[in-house]
């Protein structure tokens, strides 16, 4: 006898021994709260706009805002922050419009597909925050250097080490390196908490997608 | 939400629920992991029950939400502890009605069927509710060919457990 038929035969006799909860137990089920993973992916995705938001914030005071200006680098840095504030609203319609595309009565490789997709425009602003903090950073450094008040003492101490190209070669990898491990900290960061919460449903996805190959 | 609503939605919950109580067999090891996720189906239940709109059976809607929940939306099912094995105390209350190589036969199917990953488990458990191939590669949102071959590699995977 085929294996399954068996199995079949005994799963449909199966009922009986099934538990049987009551209308009550139900009822008071339905005011529970959901703990689903698009309820965690909702909230961290909140999260991250306030964070980047404030921190980009936080960052424009009345100091950095003298600084700027006495640096020249004040135009600039504002367009950016024009620019990043319409990004923001894009990011957050985007947002917006893929989760309520999530839809639990879809078939189950199109829901998967449309949380992936929730994640990946929280993925896309954080990736832009760090671009931006980055270029940022760029921009402070170059205004310091030429304006600032210690950019004399380094330019001289570039010129008293002998070899200058050597001197800049060296400070330009000094930068890179301290960008390069903040990314890399935030890239394990986000590895962390998304790998958790989404690596079932990643493997699920896959399968399915490999179903349709 | 109104009483009505309610009302009607706990009473038609009720008298299908034995397809959750059979999902949270197949995905969850123990007792509390098995209230958990028949909560969790409850609430995802609700939440669309507002647009069911009754032009398909409240079974068949049923299926499609709590499996949605059980492979995609439950996160916790991993982080349980195997306290008890459920199948195996279901077992210990049938064991008289059957005789003994077909009881073993059956003990080693559902050991199998429960170590098989969660879409093979979604597939298995619609094969076993009598779904035809349409309403299962409706379900999972894969072609009804790709379900059929998916099922017979499903079958051999079963058939080299049971007979190594």
């Amino acid at each position: 006898m085929d294996e399954l038929e068996l199995l079949k035969k005994d799963w449909q006799k199966k009922e009986e021994h099934l538990p049987r909860l009551s209308f009550d137990e139900i009822y008071k089920m339905i005011w529970k709260k959901s703990s689903s993973i698009v309820k965690w992916i909702f909230y961290i995705s909140i999260i991250e706009f306030v964070l980047w938001a404030t921190l980009n914030l936080i960052s424009y005071n009345q100091e950095s805002f003298q600084l700027e200006k006495a640096w020249h680098i004040y135009e600039i840095s504002t367009v950016l922050n024009v620019i990043y504030y319409f990004v923001l609203i894009y990011f957050i319609y985007k947002f917006y419009q893929n989760y309520k595309q999530i839809t639990v009565t879809d078939s189950s490789s199109k829901l998967m597909k449309s949380i992936l997709k929730v994640k990946r425009t929280v993925t896309q602003y954080v990736w832009f925050n760090i671009g931006i903090f980055t270029i940022s950073f760029l921009l402070l450094l170059y205004g310091s250097l030429k304006y600032g008040e210690e950019s004399e003492k380094i330019l001289s101490a570039a010129a008293k080490s002998g070899n200058e190209t050597l001197f800049w070669v060296m400070f330009a990898v000094i930068c890179l390196v301290i960008i390069g491990l903040i990314l890399i900290l935030i890239w394990l960061f986000y590895r962390l908490i998304y790998g958790i919460l989404l690596k079932r449903l990643r493997e699920n996805y896959r399968e399915l997608k490999k179903l349709e190959v | 939400m109104n009483k009505e609503l309610e009302h009607k939605f706990v009473t038609e919950l009720e008298n299908n629920q034995n397809i959750v109580h059979k999902i949270c067999t197949l995905y969850t090891n123990d007792r509390h992991a098995h209230k958990d996720l028949f909560q969790e189906i409850t609430i995802q239940l609700w939440k669309a029950y507002p647009k069911f709109r009754g032009d398909s059976k409240f079974s068949t809607w049923m299926y499609r939400v709590a499996l949605n929940t059980a492979i995609t939306l439950y996160r916790k099912s991993k982080k349980r502890v195997k306290t008890q094995d459920y199948d195996s105390v279901i077992y210990k209350i049938k064991a008289d009605d059957y005789d003994e190589t077909e009881e073993q036969q059956l003990k080693l199917l559902y050991n199998a069927v429960k170590q098989l990953g969660d879409i093979d488990k979604a597939l298995i458990f619609l094969y076993l509710e009598d779904k035809d191939y349409t309403e299962i590669a409706e379900t999972l949102g894969i072609t009804e060919v790709n379900a059929r071959v998916k099922m017979n590699r499903i079958k051999n995977k079963l058939r080299t457990i049971l007979n190594p």
